[in-house]
């Protein structure tokens, strides 16, 4: 559904990124309520003295305002919601890679309003745990529901439930084949177990951790094209260090 | 203000020319501290009125002239010229922090002190080179935030006096 380009008033909101727009001025790419991510020009936003300049940060909750009839309409106003703890060391850099797959994941002025709690949940459960996998894996899961391409993780391609000691080839768009006899060149292959765990979101084994990671690298690379996330690379680089 | 220059102040859009040819020719970035010098190694970096003991990271040189005005601090500088901005594309590389590990390795430096911005960006930045110095020997220190000065409740941003409650200190 996309939604009409009226004036908006105090949409529950975050701020996905921001960039500069002439001298005084920022775009922001937001992610709202009811008209999904949208493009909104905050005008003077870059002065010192403007009010909008400690309000537009991302990872915490907000209403926006805007309205106007271009393509790029104008923030006119920006509340402080508060209620998240801010999203701290690697959590933050968790933060940057949820905004980063909605930035270039999510369709412009398409709503997605269960998504949209669901990441405000994701930011909270951040900034609480100490184990961000399990969340990280949640969300992909979710947002690539929510876009339509849902994985499925409770039966294969003919219908029968996950075997748990069974090895499965996991295939974009068909689902998970069972392995008999057949190879697995047109998919990533993985056991039963991490397809079961996944779907009860249960992380607490070794081996689901690992090939968990690998399948939604493996699905979220298709839909993302050529274009490889800039966050994953610093996420990494941190487990290195 | 290009165009304006062009139509309005012919002069002065010579005399810009002239610097900007002349800024491109003759600065470069400091060995030791990476910000923009006629030299190798610039006045500050040389001066032996300073701590060498302390390294202070700071962002852009804007941010170093504002540190040197509060007259707060006498240690030594480094200038990323820019902050990682995962979704901008700016990593590690682009902001040099390889040459900021290797200044801190002189044997000199004992505590580095992070004054990247209070931007989500410049939080990740100051995480990062957290991460990254960690296990160097180094104690690594972050500049407080709160408050201004003579600041009044009634006029600060949500934000900011949000962060203050969420970092208040026992008295
Ligand atoms: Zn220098």
């Amino acid at each position: 559904m996309i939604v009409d380009k009226q004036r908006q008033e105090a949409q529950p909101a975050f701020v996905l990124h921001t960039y500069p727009y002439r001298e005084t001025s920022l775009v922001v790419e937001a992610f709202t309520l009811n008209s999904g991510r949208v493009p909104l020009l905050a005008k003077g936003a870059k002065r010192p003295k403007s009010a909008l300049r400690g309000l537009l940060r991302a990872f915490q909750p907000l209403q926006l305002s805007w309205g106007g009839k271009s393509e790029l309409r104008v923030l006119y106003k920006a509340e402080w919601q508060g209620g998240l703890p801010p999203l701290q060391g690697t959590s933050l850099i968790c933060g940057f890679y949820l905004n980063e797959l909605l930035m270039r994941l999510l369709h412009r002025n398409d709503p997605h309003e269960q998504l949209f709690v669901y990441y405000q949940d994701t930011l909270a459960a951040l900034s609480t745990h100490e184990d961000y996998m399990p969340i990280l894996r949640g969300f992909e899961l979710r947002l690539l529901q929510e876009l339509g391409y849902a994985l499925t993780l409770d039966h294969d391609v003919t219908g029968k439930p996950i075997n748990s000691p069974s090895d499965y080839c996991y295939e974009i768009g068909r689902g998970p084949v069972k392995l008999e006899e057949n190879d697995c060149s047109q998919g990533l292959r993985l056991s039963g177990t991490t397809l079961l765990d996944m779907g009860r979101g249960d992380y607490s084994s070794a081996a689901t951790r690992v090939q968990s990671k690998i399948l939604m690298r493996y699905v979220l690379n298709h839909y993302l094209g050529d274009q490889p996330l800039h966050t994953r690379q610093l996420l990494k680089d941190l487990q290195q260090l | 203000m290009a165009y304006h220059l062009l139509q309005r102040d012919h002069e002065g859009a010579q005399r810009l020319a002239s610097s900007l040819d002349y800024a491109l020719q003759h600065i470069r970035h400091c060995e030791k501290c990476n910000n923009f010098t006629e030299e190798v190694v610039c006045e500050l970096c040389r001066s032996h009125h300073r701590d060498a003991a302390l390294l202070c990271v700071v962002e852009m040189p804007a941010d170093l002239l504002m540190m040197e005005q509060a007259h707060c601090y006498k240690g030594m500088y480094f200038v990323l010229m820019g902050r990682l901005s995962p979704l901008d594309g700016i990593g590690p590389r682009e902001i040099h922090l390889d040459r900021l590990l290797k200044r801190t390795q002189d044997g000199l430096v004992k505590e580095v002190v992070l004054a990247t911005n209070f931007t989500v960006e410049g939080e990740a930045t100051a995480h990062y080179i957290g991460e990254l110095l960690h296990d160097k020997g180094l104690k690594i220190t972050r500049i407080a935030r709160g408050l201004p000065v003579g600041g009044e409740l009634e006029h600060v941003d949500s934000g900011t006096l949000a962060q203050a409650v969420i970092e208040r200190r026992e008295m």
